[in-house]
């Protein structure tokens, strides 16, 4: 199946701006089991877009990282944090130090932000996906700002994911995917950081028996 | 076929499709919730009935109420027809598009909640006040939800004019231009579609307690034929809106010229949109549960940025 | 190469061998062999950079050259030490009850796959596989921080694994933009990270995207370095880990940051002008400098007071790199070798006071000089190279650095104007005099807020049920070498490392 080069790269644009949305609707969301398949949907998503330049680019290591970010974000990740959850009894943020609408806003500003940050490199671009780095850019904001907003360690890692989620977009839209062995080494180390923060859960859990960092303000100056 | 016959054609032919369409469009989704809960339901034509029923009864008036009472249900019924009448439905040569745009369209669907509004206050109980000043909060929050998300699309297509965009986007061929700000401005028209028809998650239609009513709270005083042109003036507003989102982001099917043969077509086409996206609804609401009301705040605030950040996705494109 | 292998193999057989074996001084004995098999595979390599110049080995995978063999250098020696102190220290907390004895297994493995990822991100040729293993030490360091399990630690570790993900995240960001800006160039997939193939090309690279990926980069290593503003995983980090977990991370990884910094900045400067780099270097030394020079004056903690100095002194590293010129980048070269081996010191002596006093409050630690002589004598020293006084190293390498910043001022007059990119201005009231006035200024408050402390602790009589008297053990050696080498350094610098700090100089002064 033949697809032009213009068709693809909005093809492309249209995953990039899914992505985003589920971010948005990542920053929305108060139940944490709802994060964690919100963030699922989105590593679904990525492996849609990936494959996609996999496809229009004729690379095939893409494909191989297409199916590891499947493998270990769509599947393993979301069911370590699902049993994270389960044995935490925490269901939801109850108290947001930025309410849902002013957090939207400032995703929406900080998206603006990595336009305008990148606005030097686009017009660069011969590869196919010209502002798709802007949109991983965007994520990765998005990501860290979830990471601030939140107090619970679950939403905050969730966040954590997210970002790594935005920078495999710009890797792979930017840049066809980094060297094999390095999107190797980012999946496993990826991997490995999610299981570590799922085992601190606990371990939070057990010590202040709650998952709340607001409690973590012993260690002050 | 002298110009103003054809557009008298096209008007009545545009009201009658509407007017089947909408009751068709309520039973669809309540046939879909049924068979979710595992039970049969009623027939996807039950509401025909219903109406037909309603018609031949007689109203039973509050001595408390005054004119706004009486009156409402006719405004209501008449602004929303009109208003369905600047959408394109199976041809992109709406019969109005001369005298209305997308403008015109927000503010006579705004007509019609403000006197319904009105009207639940009329009678005077407090069920009625409730379900007005409930259904004021969120007719505000969607308002530059919808106006935003509408401008995003005119932008793209260089017109307000609901034909012309829809004749513009129909004619590409392919996927649109710039699929991000369209994305954006789907997602925002989406949720404040299903605000404004009173759809879970803001509203339940289907509920009994009328302390968790929106809509059903301001007409509790209507019965007869009054109660059935306002139920026929929410049909018609779902067709309006399914409409709207159908033929505004995905066009492709609709009749371009006037020869009948792609009327015909356009009018099958339109039919599967608007019932697939009557199907969706009907998932949609079995998949949630109501949002309590600070929380449907919220949900429009998402709709209005996501309306904004589609906008902004334009400029930038541009730019 | 031989020794390239030993360098990787060394710790990885150690740490699975440290998972199997159960008695701890077979343990101990495994990591003090892998350690000095690292010793020596790294002085072999000192050897053939200083005769031959860098090379490569494994297939390109390894990049050495003057600078990776200096880190090399200073992993090396102050793993050396860390290990002989250890063998003391753990046993100690064995026999206290502290750690149950299985938990000895997992904090060798951890802590040689800590060794392992250091020196994968020194030698490695790709700066990609140099980002996975340096997210690869905050993940292998974060249980060892929270070691202890108590709410404290707990807090450290979450903290720490946190901000330090996010900000190597950033760092990601900044490679993949590198990767980005290379692969115009020269268009070839796998080998285009490595930094054999960027130093030829390096000037061809876009400068718009160079600047965006180092910005990225500074941000994101700057977090593991301690930099302000990403500092505050910091102080409670150092605090709440045990000390020869501390010693590795104050000596050893945030000097591995700084080099991973480095290795960008040269391939940066080739396409942008170095004042890009230096000015940004050298206004966050500024601000960990002065920051946390204002801290140490109020801290109550001994281990906190040595966790700022460390943010103090990377930040003076930092203005060394940033002034830039020879002296500047030898002074910032060296006063990282000085900084290694005194904050080990420091924070040796800081376990043994933990041990005997139980308490990590300055004001309840008196008397040291009585009840622990040989710490006291090492924490004297360090107190003292750490405040950067004569005749210890640490002074000669800050004398080089305000040196350079006197005659040379910061870089501070670059404005970027390139469409859309943000533009940036020094003030130009900042005369270099006025930013050596204030180096001063800082250095003095540190110097005055640290030996305040310090004497407090080591003079005066000891509290009572404290014993007296400290017996010799393996865990001294280490101290007396570290504080022989300090003394030493600041009058005679051994010729080979003269050599390996002259080359390394060279190599980061590319103009």
């Amino acid at each position: 199946m033949q697809i032009s080069p213009h068709t693809g790269s909005q093809l492309v644009d249209l995953c990039s701006a899914l992505l985003l949305l589920t971010c948005f609707a990542i920053v929305a969301q108060r139940r944490l089991s709802a994060c964690v398949d919100l963030f699922a949907l989105q590593s679904a998503f990525l492996v849609l877009t990936a494959a996609l330049v996999a496809f229009l680019t004729g690379n095939p290591h893409i494909y191989i990282a297409a199916g590891l970010t499947g493998l270990i974000k769509v599947i393993i990740i979301p069911r370590v944090l699902k049993k994270v959850i389960e044995r935490l009894n925490v269901k939801r943020e109850l108290v947001m130090n930025i309410n849902v609408p002013a957090g939207l806003l400032i995703c929406g500003a900080l998206v603006m932000l990595a336009f305008f940050i990148t606005q030097p490199i686009i017009p660069l671009g011969f590869l196919l996906t010209r502002d798709s780095l802007a949109i991983a850019l965007a994520i990765v904001l998005i990501g860290f700002f979830t990471m601030i907003a939140r107090q619970k360690a679950v939403t905050q890692l969730v966040g954590f994911l997210v970002m790594e989620n935005g920078l495999f977009l710009g890797a792979t839209a930017a840049t066809y995917g980094m060297p094999l062995i390095v999107e190797l080494g980012v999946f496993f180390d990826v991997l490995i950081a999610a299981l570590i923060a799922g085992i601190y859960t606990n371990r939070l859990q057990d010590a202040f028996d709650s998952v709340d960092t607001t409690h973590l303000t012993v260690l002050k100056e | 076929m002298s110009p103003i016959i054809q557009s008298l054609l096209l008007v009545t032919a545009q009201v009658i499709v509407l007017l089947t369409v909408s009751p068709f469009l309520v039973g669809l989704i309540r046939k879909v919730k049924a068979r979710f809960q595992c039970r049969q339901g009623a027939s996807v034509f039950q509401p025909y009935a219903d109406l037909a029923k309603l018609f031949r009864k007689q109203p039973v008036i509050s001595t408390t109420t005054s004119w706004i009472f009486t009156a409402t249900p006719y405004i209501l019924f008449a602004s929303t027809l009109s208003a369905g009448l600047l959408v394109p439905t199976f041809t992109t040569q709406t019969p109005l598009n001369f005298a209305g745009n997308i403008i015109a369209l927000v503010y006579l669907l705004a007509l019609g909640t403000f006197f319904l509004i009105l009207a639940g206050l009329d009678a005077g109980s407090a069920f009625g006040g409730m379900g007005s000043s409930r259904e004021a909060i969120i007719a505000s929050l969607t308002e530059p939800a919808m106006i935003l998300s509408i401008f995003a699309i005119a932008l793209t297509a260089g017109s307000t004019n609901l034909s012309t965009i829809v004749h513009k986007t129909a004619l590409l061929e392919g996927i649109a231009t710039d699929p991000s700000p369209h994305l954006m401005a789907l997602a925002a028209l989406f949720i404040v579609a299903l605000a404004e028809t009173g759809r879970v998650p803001v509203d339940n239609p289907a509920t009994h307690l009328e302390l968790t009513m929106i809509h059903e709270a301001m007409v509790l005083e209507y019965s007869g034929r009054y109660l059935a042109l306002i139920e026929w003036a929410a049909g018609l507003k779902l067709a309006v809106f399914l409409s709207l989102i159908a033929n505004v982001f995905a066009p492709w099917g609709i009749a371009t010229t006037l020869a009948p043969t792609t009327m015909g077509i356009g009018l099958v086409v339109y039919v599967v949109k608007i019932a697939g996206l009557a199907v969706l609804i009907g998932v949609i609401e079995c998949m949630f549960a109501k949002l309590r009301l600070f929380r449907v705040t919220d949900l429009l605030g998402v709709a209005f940025i996501l309306a904004l950040l589609g906008l902004l996705f334009f400029y930038i494109l541009r730019s | 190469m031989i020794e390239v292998l030993v360098l990787l193999i060394a710790p990885l057989l150690a740490g699975g061998l440290s998972l199997i074996v159960h008695r701890s001084a077979l343990l101990h004995a495994i990591n003090l062999i892998s350690m000095s098999l690292l010793v020596a595979a790294e002085i072999m390599i000192t050897r053939t950079v200083v005769r031959d110049g860098p090379f490569t080995a494994l297939g390109q995978l390894v990049y050495l050259d003057a600078l990776s063999a200096f880190i090399l250098f200073i992993i090396g020696a102050v793993g050396l030490a860390c290990s002989l102190y250890m063998r003391s220290y753990m046993d100690d907390q064995v026999a206290r009850g502290v750690i149950a004895p299985t938990r000895l297994n997992l904090f060798f493995f951890l802590f040689h796959m800590f060794l392992l990822a250091m020196v994968i991100a020194t030698v490695a040729n790709s700066v990609g596989v140099q980002w996975v293993a340096i997210e690869a030490t905050t993940l292998a360091t974060t249980f060892l921080i929270a070691f202890w399990r108590r709410r404290e630690s707990l807090e450290a570790g979450w903290k720490y694994l946190i901000l330090c993900s996010v900000g190597i995240s950033l760092a990601l960001f900044g490679v993949v933009l590198t990767y980005y800006s290379s692969l115009h160039v020269l268009g070839d997939v796998s080998e285009a990270l490595n930094v054999t193939q960027l130093l030829p090309v390096a000037d061809r690279l876009n400068p718009h995207v160079l600047k965006l990926a180092f910005i990225f980069i500074l941000v994101g290593y700057g977090t593991k370095v301690g930099l302000v503003p990403m500092h505050s995983w910091l102080p409670d980090a150092y605090t709440e880990a045990p000390a020869p977990v501390v010693a590795m991370l104050a000596g050893v990884l945030e000097i591995v940051a700084v080099y991973a910094i480095l290795r960008i900045r040269i391939i940066v400067d080739h396409a942008v002008s170095p004042a890009f780099t230096g000015g940004l270097l050298a206004l966050l030394g500024f601000a960990s400098f002065v920051t946390a020079a204002f801290f140490i004056l109020i801290q109550h903690n001994y281990k906190r007071l040595f966790a700022y100095s460390s943010i103090e002194h990377m930040g003076i590293a930092m203005i060394g790199f940033g002034v830039g010129g020879p002296l500047g980048a030898f002074g910032g070269l060296f006063h990282l070798l000085n900084h290694a081996f005194a904050k080990s010191m420091a924070f040796f002596a800081a376990g043994n006071i933990h041990r005997r006093f139980h308490t990590v409050d300055i004001g309840q630690v008196q008397g040291l000089a009585i009840a622990q002589p040989w710490t006291a004598m090492a924490l004297m020293v360090a107190g003292l190279a750490l405040s950067a006084l004569p005749p210890f190293a640490s002074f000669v390498s800050e004398v080089q650095i305000v040196t350079a910043l006197a005659a040379q001022g910061v870089p501070g007059q670059w404005l970027t104007n390139s469409g859309g990119m943000v533009t940036f201005a020094l003030s130009d009231q900042f005369s270099s005099l006025s930013l050596t006035g204030l180096f001063l200024l800082c250095s003095v408050l540190a110097f005055s807020g640290m030996l305040y402390r310090i004497t407090g602790m080591v003079w005066g009589t000891p509290p009572d049920g404290i014993v007296q008297g400290e017996a010799w053990s393996l865990g001294h050696l280490p101290i007396i070498a570290l504080a022989a080498a300090l003394v030493g350094f600041g009058f005679f610098l051994p010729q080979p490392i003269r050599q390996l700090l002259e080359e390394a100089t060279r190599i980061i002064l590319i103009h």
